[in-house]
């Protein structure tokens, strides 16, 4: 199965070869090229590279196109702050002081704001590697977009204003339905509802004021022959039953929910559940193993139907690439990750590793630490600029691989300190983690060793 | 001390965020020469009520917001008369979002439940400089400073103002706690805060300990 495939049989909620991973990339993409993220949000060519980096490195089945909930706050008049690790923040809000509606003639087209950045994007992902993974066209939700226009006195127009709720909704609806035209038009196979602010409103007001909204982007997605996602933030719990009642083709969640339990209710309604690996204590801070050791924990307490792995929203900028690579690999390769981890954990005095003498070897060490190079990208593409250097200087360097797979060379990167894979030492020291050197860089280094 | 019928209803029309009639019922409660204190501690009760459903998921954001907005209305109502009566605030307290983050719900929630539980206090907005959490420690002498972040970006500016704290020697004076949503026990004591709170009215009880302490 190719990735797309395995993403819409998910979404059609049958079976398939194995979980699907999505990485939300988001302004991460931009941190393996290093672009910021104000320049992957702006400049498509910028966020093309990077996407098409975390595809390489990442083998994800899915990725979110743009991930920045504030492209419609920005066309209805919102004023935006910019960060270079973060995706941009509302600094304002139009109808702040008013209860009045934006203009129609607000309503986005393909001139819009930066939707030509976003379709520019899209259509280049699209001739890419659209017939091999599936792409997401990620909107603001209804009820995010409202609370952008209309700032946290919205929370309060819901007690005190219901009339004007459910007027602004239908504008910030007829919004999103322009974008699914747009994103669609751009061949978009999944539009994914980003709607963080869900979680902060009673399951009561989200039926009374929030249903019709949902429940008429899904069914007007699905009629255009597409499939949907509704991604949630925050502790969601009590909103994911009224969730599933506006017909998602999938959910998608962040920690704060108990993956289990939320499962059994989306089971409940045949609806595929994605989510939800921690994203600042295990992705952001965590290591490459804690990382592995909780994905396979979830592919082995989870049913594997309707499931999809993805994080919890979209991934901070700074995201280590080793943790990411790790989770595709715990994804892809399951069995052997679920033997590394408990290797890795078991103790190691039964086995006895002898480390090289590094202040006196004859010629240049170079020393490989991979998942496995056989199966994970990363690590792939690792060790095939190490054989071309190997192939270039010949016997005047050694190279040898280390797979993470057998249980000795766990033990050697324990006793060598080494945190992350794939990663190149050279005579001893970490030269490269993750990020694969250029030809150049790489020939620098072991010339000035020789 | 069982509280009076009229005491009582205060509490649940504010749980109930009918702001009219707790500012009816205050008034009439004043009239009938309840002391000020015992009227606050009537909103307060309330409003620990919301504070309570809210960490339980029973109650969200646009309740808490209408309890909080009808306990102001009481609060206005009595405000003179606690000056007059001599009713101490438990303490002060100085908030903001950090610099670089315009994230405010959390941290108006947060202020709203410290005024329920008791506390002054005051509330400098979003993205707040450093020099400005300083200068407002300078001028008004907190008991605590509460600093938010929602963005893993900008949290390490906590640790930049608690870094100003001590280099004004100002550090032992304030006890300080932070929250939002990636920030964590470990990352609160990593930067040497003195606490850290995940939810509004956890911070509240939190900041009532800090100051009884």
């Amino acid at each position: 199965m190719t990735g797309k495939e395995r993403v819409l049989a998910t979404l059609n909620h049958q079976k398939t070869d194995r979980v699907p991973w999505i990485p939300f990339t988001g302004v991460h993409a931009g941190a393996l090229k290093g672009y910021s993220a104000t320049e992957v949000l702006t400049d498509s060519q910028k966020l093309y590279e990077s996407l098409m980096e975390a595809y390489k490195l990442y083998q994800p089945d899915a990725l979110p196109v743009v991930f920045d909930l504030q492209i419609e706050a920005e066309i209805l008049g919102c004023k935006l702050v910019w960060a270079d690790e973060a995706p941009p923040s509302v600094a304002d809000h139009p109808l702040e002081e008013t209860t009045d509606l934006p203009c129609e003639c607000l309503m986005p087209t393909r001139e819009s704001g930066r939707i030509p950045f976003v379709l520019d994007v899209m259509s280049k992902m699209k001739a890419s590697v659209g017939d091999d993974i599936a792409l997401y066209g990620l909107i603001c939700g209804p009820f995010t977009l409202a609370s952008h226009l209309r700032g946290n006195n919205l929370f309060m127009d819901m007690i005190l204003d219901e009339d004007y709720v459910h007027k602004l909704m239908e504008f910030t609806t007829t919004v999103s339905l322009k974008m699914v035209d747009l994103y669609l038009e751009a061949g978009m196979d999944v539009i994914a509802v980003v709607d963080p602010l869900v979680s902060q409103i009673s399951p009561e007001h989200f039926t009374e004021l929030c249903h019709e909204s949902f429940k008429t982007v899904y069914d007007y997605i699905r009629a255009k022959g597409a499939k949907s996602s509704f991604f949630v933030c925050g502790n969601a719990t009590r909103q994911l039953e009224v969730m599933c009642k506006t017909g998602p083709d999938s959910i998608s969640i962040d920690e704060n929910v108990d993956m289990k339990s939320a499962k059994e209710i989306t089971d409940s309604y045949n609806i595929a559940i994605g989510g939800n690996i921690p994203l600042t204590t295990l992705m952001l801070h965590g290591t490459q193993q804690e990382n592995m050791k909780f994905v396979v924990n979830m592919l082995d307490t989870l049913s594997h139907d309707n499931l999809i792995i993805a994080p919890g929203c979209d991934m901070p900028y700074a995201v280590p690439a080793d943790n990411s690579i790790g989770i595709a690999q715990a994804i892809l390769e399951t069995d052997a990750v679920r033997e590394m981890v408990k290797n890795y954990e078991a103790p190691k005095e039964d086995i006895h590793v002898e480390l090289p003498d590094y202040a006196s070897l004859e010629r240049p060490l170079v020393e490989a630490f991979t998942l496995d190079s056989a199966t994970c990208a990363a690590c792939t593409y690792m060790m095939g600029a190490m054989n071309v250097a190997k192939e270039h200087f010949g016997d005047r360097i050694d190279l040898v691989e280390y797979k993470f797979t057998e249980k000795e060379n766990i033990a050697r990167c324990v006793k060598m300190g080494v945190k992350n894979l794939p990663c190149v030492y050279v005579n001893g020291e970490l030269k490269w983690s993750s990020i694969i050197p250029s030809r150049e860089e790489l020939f620098k280094t072991i010339e000035g060793l020789l | 001390m069982e509280m009076s019928e009229l005491l009582n209803s205060i509490s649940e029309k504010l749980q109930q965020g009918k702001m009219k009639d707790v500012v009816a019922l205050c008034e009439q409660a004043v009239a009938e020469g309840n002391s000020a204190s015992d009227i606050l501690n009537a909103l307060l009760g309330g409003m620990s009520v919301i504070g309570v459903k809210f960490k339980n998921n029973e109650v969200f954001v646009p309740e808490v917001l209408i309890a909080a907005r009808a306990m102001n209305g009481g609060l206005n109502v009595i405000k003179s008369l606690l000056v007059e009566q001599g009713v101490e605030s438990k303490g002060k307290v100085i908030i903001g979002t950090v610099k670089g983050d315009l994230h405010d719900i959390g941290k108006n929630l947060v202020s709203m439940m410290m005024t329920g539980a008791g506390f002054e206090v005051l509330d400098l907005g979003v993205d707040v400089p450093t020099e400005k959490y300083i200068a407002a420690v300078e001028e008004n002498n907190p008991d605590i400073l509460c600093m938010s972040a929602l963005l893993t970006t900008t949290m390490p500016n906590m640790k930049l103002v608690i870094q100003a704290l001590e280099e004004k020697g100002l550090r032992d004076k304030v006890k300080v706690m932070v929250g939002g949503a990636p920030v964590t026990d470990r990352f609160a004591e990593e930067i040497g805060a003195d606490k850290y709170s995940a939810d509004a009215a956890s911070a509240a009880d939190e900041a009532k300990k800090l100051v009884e302490a």
